[in-house]
Protein backbone atom coordinates (compact mmCIF):
# COMPACT_ATOMS: atom_id res chain seq x y z
CA UNK A 1 0.00 0.00 0.00
CA UNK A 2 1.49 3.37 -0.96
CA UNK A 3 2.19 5.68 1.96
CA UNK A 4 -0.25 8.30 0.75
CA UNK A 5 -2.97 5.66 0.73
CA UNK A 6 -2.25 4.64 4.30
CA UNK A 7 -2.24 8.31 5.22
CA UNK A 8 -5.65 8.73 3.57
CA UNK A 9 -6.98 5.80 5.59
CA UNK A 10 -5.54 7.26 8.79
CA UNK A 11 -7.16 10.62 8.07
CA UNK A 12 -10.48 8.90 7.45
CA UNK A 13 -10.02 6.95 10.68
CA UNK A 14 -9.60 10.24 12.52
CA UNK A 15 -12.98 11.31 11.18
CA UNK A 16 -11.93 13.36 8.16
CA UNK A 17 -15.00 13.19 5.92
CA UNK A 18 -13.18 14.27 2.78
CA UNK A 19 -10.61 11.54 3.27
CA UNK A 20 -13.43 9.04 3.58
CA UNK A 21 -15.16 10.20 0.41
CA UNK A 22 -11.84 9.97 -1.42
CA UNK A 23 -11.43 6.45 -0.12
CA UNK A 24 -14.88 5.64 -1.51
CA UNK A 25 -13.96 6.99 -4.92
CA UNK A 26 -10.75 4.94 -4.93
CA UNK A 27 -12.51 1.68 -4.18
CA UNK A 28 -16.08 2.08 -5.40
CA UNK A 29 -15.45 0.31 -8.72
CA UNK A 30 -13.64 -2.59 -7.12
CA UNK A 31 -16.50 -3.16 -4.67
CA UNK A 32 -19.28 -2.69 -7.22
CA UNK A 33 -17.54 -4.82 -9.83
CA UNK A 34 -16.96 -7.62 -7.37
CA UNK A 35 -20.52 -7.51 -6.00
CA UNK A 36 -21.90 -7.59 -9.53
CA UNK A 37 -19.70 -10.52 -10.52
CA UNK A 38 -20.99 -12.45 -7.55
CA UNK A 39 -24.71 -11.73 -7.80
CA UNK A 40 -25.02 -10.88 -11.56
CA UNK A 41 -27.72 -8.34 -10.75
CA UNK A 42 -27.15 -4.57 -10.74
CA UNK A 43 -29.80 -3.78 -8.14
CA UNK A 44 -28.49 -6.39 -5.74
CA UNK A 45 -24.91 -5.31 -6.42
CA UNK A 46 -25.86 -1.73 -5.67
CA UNK A 47 -27.39 -2.69 -2.30
CA UNK A 48 -24.33 -4.79 -1.48
CA UNK A 49 -22.11 -1.88 -2.46
CA UNK A 50 -23.91 0.48 -0.10
CA UNK A 51 -23.94 -1.99 2.80
CA UNK A 52 -20.22 -2.53 2.28
CA UNK A 53 -19.30 1.14 2.48
CA UNK A 54 -21.59 1.69 5.46
CA UNK A 55 -19.65 -1.14 7.16
CA UNK A 56 -16.35 0.39 6.08
CA UNK A 57 -17.39 3.74 7.54
CA UNK A 58 -18.40 2.20 10.86
CA UNK A 59 -15.54 -0.29 11.16
CA UNK A 60 -12.68 1.66 9.68
CA UNK A 61 -11.11 2.14 13.12
CA UNK A 62 -10.68 -1.67 13.24
CA UNK A 63 -8.39 -1.68 10.24
CA UNK A 64 -4.89 -1.84 11.68
CA UNK A 65 -2.84 -1.63 8.50
CA UNK A 66 -1.21 -5.00 8.98
CA UNK A 67 -3.06 -6.58 6.07
CA UNK A 68 -3.59 -4.95 2.73
CA UNK A 69 -6.55 -2.60 2.74
CA UNK A 70 -8.07 -4.47 -0.22
CA UNK A 71 -7.90 -7.77 1.70
CA UNK A 72 -9.87 -6.14 4.51
CA UNK A 73 -12.30 -4.61 2.01
CA UNK A 74 -12.88 -7.90 0.18
CA UNK A 75 -13.64 -9.58 3.50
CA UNK A 76 -16.41 -7.07 4.12
CA UNK A 77 -17.90 -7.21 0.64
CA UNK A 78 -17.77 -11.02 0.63
CA UNK A 79 -19.76 -11.09 3.88
CA UNK A 80 -22.31 -8.73 2.43
CA UNK A 81 -22.64 -10.80 -0.73
CA UNK A 82 -23.33 -13.86 1.38
CA UNK A 83 -25.94 -12.09 3.48
CA UNK A 84 -27.58 -10.44 0.52
CA UNK A 85 -27.95 -13.45 -1.64
CA UNK A 86 -31.43 -14.47 -2.41
CA UNK A 87 -32.07 -18.12 -1.88
CA UNK A 88 -31.74 -18.74 -5.53
CA UNK A 89 -33.51 -21.72 -6.94
CA UNK A 90 -30.91 -21.74 -9.67
CA UNK A 91 -28.07 -22.45 -7.31
CA UNK A 92 -27.48 -26.17 -7.11
CA UNK A 93 -27.18 -27.78 -3.70
CA UNK A 94 -23.65 -27.72 -2.32
CA UNK A 95 -23.92 -31.45 -1.78
CA UNK A 96 -23.98 -32.14 -5.47
CA UNK A 97 -20.82 -30.16 -6.17
CA UNK A 98 -18.92 -32.01 -3.44
CA UNK A 99 -19.95 -35.44 -4.58
CA UNK A 100 -18.04 -37.00 -7.44
CA UNK A 101 -20.32 -36.96 -10.40
CA UNK A 102 -21.97 -33.77 -9.28
CA UNK A 103 -20.92 -31.93 -12.36
CA UNK A 104 -22.26 -33.98 -15.14
CA UNK A 105 -24.64 -36.56 -16.34
CA UNK A 106 -24.41 -40.19 -15.35
CA UNK A 107 -22.69 -41.68 -18.34
CA UNK A 108 -19.21 -43.04 -17.66
CA UNK A 109 -17.28 -40.02 -16.54
CA UNK A 110 -14.17 -39.43 -14.54
CA UNK A 111 -14.06 -37.10 -11.56
CA UNK A 112 -13.17 -34.09 -13.63
CA UNK A 113 -16.52 -34.40 -15.27
CA UNK A 114 -15.38 -35.67 -18.60
CA UNK A 115 -16.90 -38.52 -20.48
CA UNK A 116 -14.41 -41.34 -20.24
CA UNK A 117 -15.37 -42.82 -23.58
CA UNK A 118 -16.77 -39.87 -25.44
CA UNK A 119 -14.77 -37.39 -27.44
CA UNK A 120 -14.48 -33.79 -26.38
CA UNK A 121 -15.84 -31.45 -28.99
CA UNK A 122 -13.61 -28.43 -29.49
CA UNK A 123 -14.92 -25.07 -28.33
CA UNK A 124 -15.51 -22.29 -30.77
CA UNK A 125 -13.20 -19.31 -30.72
CA UNK A 126 -13.91 -16.87 -27.93
CA UNK A 127 -14.97 -13.47 -29.19
CA UNK A 128 -12.17 -10.97 -29.49
CA UNK A 129 -14.34 -8.02 -30.44
CA UNK A 130 -14.49 -5.25 -27.90
CA UNK A 131 -18.13 -5.68 -26.97
CA UNK A 132 -19.28 -8.95 -25.53
CA UNK A 133 -22.71 -9.60 -26.93
CA UNK A 134 -25.68 -9.96 -24.65
CA UNK A 135 -26.47 -13.56 -25.54
CA UNK A 136 -23.04 -14.67 -24.36
CA UNK A 137 -23.34 -12.50 -21.25
CA UNK A 138 -26.63 -14.22 -20.50
CA UNK A 139 -25.02 -17.65 -20.84
CA UNK A 140 -22.16 -16.64 -18.51
CA UNK A 141 -24.56 -15.12 -15.96
CA UNK A 142 -26.81 -18.12 -15.87
CA UNK A 143 -23.94 -20.60 -15.56
CA UNK A 144 -22.30 -18.83 -12.63
CA UNK A 145 -25.60 -18.26 -10.84
CA UNK A 146 -25.99 -22.02 -10.59
CA UNK A 147 -22.62 -22.35 -8.90
CA UNK A 148 -22.89 -22.48 -5.08
CA UNK A 149 -21.93 -19.17 -3.49
CA UNK A 150 -18.74 -20.33 -1.77
CA UNK A 151 -17.34 -21.74 -5.01
CA UNK A 152 -18.45 -18.72 -6.97
CA UNK A 153 -16.58 -16.39 -4.64
CA UNK A 154 -13.38 -18.45 -4.87
CA UNK A 155 -13.58 -18.51 -8.66
CA UNK A 156 -14.10 -14.75 -8.88
CA UNK A 157 -11.38 -13.85 -6.39
CA UNK A 158 -8.80 -16.16 -7.96
CA UNK A 159 -9.53 -16.31 -11.66
CA UNK A 160 -11.30 -13.02 -12.31
CA UNK A 161 -9.88 -10.62 -9.72
CA UNK A 162 -6.50 -12.33 -9.91
CA UNK A 163 -5.84 -12.69 -6.17
CA UNK A 164 -3.39 -15.31 -4.96
CA UNK A 165 -4.61 -18.52 -3.33
CA UNK A 166 -3.05 -17.29 -0.08
CA UNK A 167 -4.93 -13.99 -0.08
CA UNK A 168 -8.17 -15.70 -1.12
CA UNK A 169 -7.68 -18.10 1.78
CA UNK A 170 -7.17 -15.20 4.21
CA UNK A 171 -10.36 -13.50 3.00
CA UNK A 172 -12.48 -16.64 3.19
CA UNK A 173 -10.71 -18.21 6.18
CA UNK A 174 -9.88 -21.27 4.11
CA UNK A 175 -6.65 -23.20 3.77
CA UNK A 176 -4.77 -22.92 0.49
CA UNK A 177 -5.56 -26.56 -0.46
CA UNK A 178 -9.27 -25.85 0.18
CA UNK A 179 -9.07 -22.78 -2.07
CA UNK A 180 -7.40 -24.83 -4.80
CA UNK A 181 -9.91 -27.64 -4.60
CA UNK A 182 -12.88 -25.27 -4.76
CA UNK A 183 -11.34 -23.41 -7.64
CA UNK A 184 -10.87 -26.62 -9.63
CA UNK A 185 -14.43 -27.71 -9.02
CA UNK A 186 -15.79 -24.29 -9.85
CA UNK A 187 -13.97 -24.20 -13.18
CA UNK A 188 -15.12 -27.68 -14.11
CA UNK A 189 -18.68 -26.82 -13.14
CA UNK A 190 -18.70 -23.64 -15.24
CA UNK A 191 -17.00 -25.38 -18.12
CA UNK A 192 -19.73 -28.03 -18.15
CA UNK A 193 -22.44 -25.37 -18.12
CA UNK A 194 -20.87 -23.42 -20.99
CA UNK A 195 -20.09 -26.52 -22.99
CA UNK A 196 -23.38 -26.80 -24.91
CA UNK A 197 -23.22 -23.17 -25.95
CA UNK A 198 -19.54 -23.24 -26.89
CA UNK A 199 -19.74 -26.38 -29.01
CA UNK A 200 -22.75 -25.52 -31.17
CA UNK B 1 1.27 -34.22 -6.30
CA UNK B 2 0.57 -37.44 -8.12
CA UNK B 3 3.41 -38.67 -10.23
CA UNK B 4 2.73 -39.00 -13.88
CA UNK B 5 4.69 -41.82 -15.40
CA UNK B 6 5.11 -41.81 -19.06
CA UNK B 7 3.40 -45.13 -19.55
CA UNK B 8 0.75 -44.77 -16.90
CA UNK B 9 -0.23 -41.17 -17.54
CA UNK B 10 -3.91 -41.21 -18.12
CA UNK B 11 -6.36 -38.50 -18.98
CA UNK B 12 -7.65 -38.33 -15.44
CA UNK B 13 -4.25 -37.57 -13.95
CA UNK B 14 -3.57 -35.10 -16.66
CA UNK B 15 -6.82 -33.24 -15.98
CA UNK B 16 -5.68 -32.59 -12.43
CA UNK B 17 -2.24 -31.44 -13.44
CA UNK B 18 -3.60 -29.32 -16.20
CA UNK B 19 -5.47 -27.29 -13.59
CA UNK B 20 -2.35 -26.84 -11.51
CA UNK B 21 -0.57 -25.80 -14.62
CA UNK B 22 -3.25 -23.13 -15.12
CA UNK B 23 -2.66 -21.90 -11.58
CA UNK B 24 0.99 -21.97 -10.77
CA UNK B 25 2.97 -23.62 -13.46
CA UNK B 26 4.48 -27.02 -12.79
CA UNK B 27 7.97 -28.27 -12.20
CA UNK B 28 9.66 -28.80 -15.51
CA UNK B 29 9.56 -32.60 -15.17
CA UNK B 30 5.84 -32.78 -14.56
CA UNK B 31 5.23 -30.16 -17.19
CA UNK B 32 7.15 -32.15 -19.80
CA UNK B 33 5.09 -35.27 -19.08
CA UNK B 34 1.86 -33.35 -19.40
CA UNK B 35 3.05 -31.78 -22.60
CA UNK B 36 3.90 -35.17 -23.99
CA UNK B 37 0.47 -36.43 -23.08
CA UNK B 38 -1.25 -33.39 -24.57
CA UNK B 39 0.65 -33.83 -27.80
CA UNK B 40 -0.84 -37.26 -28.36
CA UNK B 41 -4.23 -36.77 -26.69
CA UNK B 42 -6.73 -34.55 -28.51
CA UNK B 43 -9.25 -35.08 -25.71
CA UNK B 44 -7.07 -33.52 -23.04
CA UNK B 45 -6.00 -30.78 -25.42
CA UNK B 46 -9.61 -29.88 -26.15
CA UNK B 47 -10.41 -30.05 -22.46
CA UNK B 48 -7.57 -27.75 -21.44
CA UNK B 49 -8.55 -25.32 -24.17
CA UNK B 50 -12.15 -25.26 -22.94
CA UNK B 51 -11.06 -24.65 -19.34
CA UNK B 52 -8.84 -21.77 -20.43
CA UNK B 53 -11.69 -20.30 -22.45
CA UNK B 54 -14.06 -20.60 -19.50
CA UNK B 55 -11.74 -18.49 -17.36
CA UNK B 56 -11.02 -16.10 -20.21
CA UNK B 57 -14.69 -15.42 -20.90
CA UNK B 58 -15.41 -14.49 -17.29
CA UNK B 59 -12.33 -12.27 -17.24
CA UNK B 60 -13.55 -10.46 -20.33
CA UNK B 61 -17.05 -9.85 -19.04
CA UNK B 62 -17.12 -6.06 -18.70
CA UNK B 63 -17.43 -4.42 -15.28
CA UNK B 64 -20.47 -2.20 -14.76
CA UNK B 65 -19.69 1.40 -13.88
CA UNK B 66 -20.77 2.94 -10.61
CA UNK B 67 -23.81 5.19 -11.11
CA UNK B 68 -23.50 8.66 -9.55
CA UNK B 69 -26.75 8.25 -7.65
CA UNK B 70 -25.29 5.34 -5.68
CA UNK B 71 -22.59 7.57 -4.26
CA UNK B 72 -25.10 10.31 -3.48
CA UNK B 73 -27.36 7.84 -1.71
CA UNK B 74 -24.46 6.47 0.35
CA UNK B 75 -23.31 9.91 1.46
CA UNK B 76 -26.90 10.79 2.35
CA UNK B 77 -27.24 7.63 4.43
CA UNK B 78 -24.00 8.44 6.26
CA UNK B 79 -24.82 12.13 6.58
CA UNK B 80 -21.78 13.18 4.58
CA UNK B 81 -21.54 15.52 1.65
ZN1 LIG C 1 -5.63 -37.38 -22.34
Amino acid sequence: MPLSELELIRQAQRGDERAFTRLVSHYESLVYGFAFKVCRDKELASETWQDTFVNVYRKLHQFDGRSKFTTWLYTIVVNNCRMKRRKSKLEVASVSIEAPGGFHDTRGTDDEGRGAQTTIPPWKETPLDAVMHSELKGVLDSAIQKLPMDYRIVFILRDVEGLSAEETGRILKLSVPAVKSRLRRARVFLRERLNPYMTT
Amino acid sequence: MHRIHRHTANCRNVAKHVQEQLDYGLSSGAYRKIKEHLERCPKCTAYLDSLKKTVFLYQRYPDPHVPKRMRQRLFAVLNLH
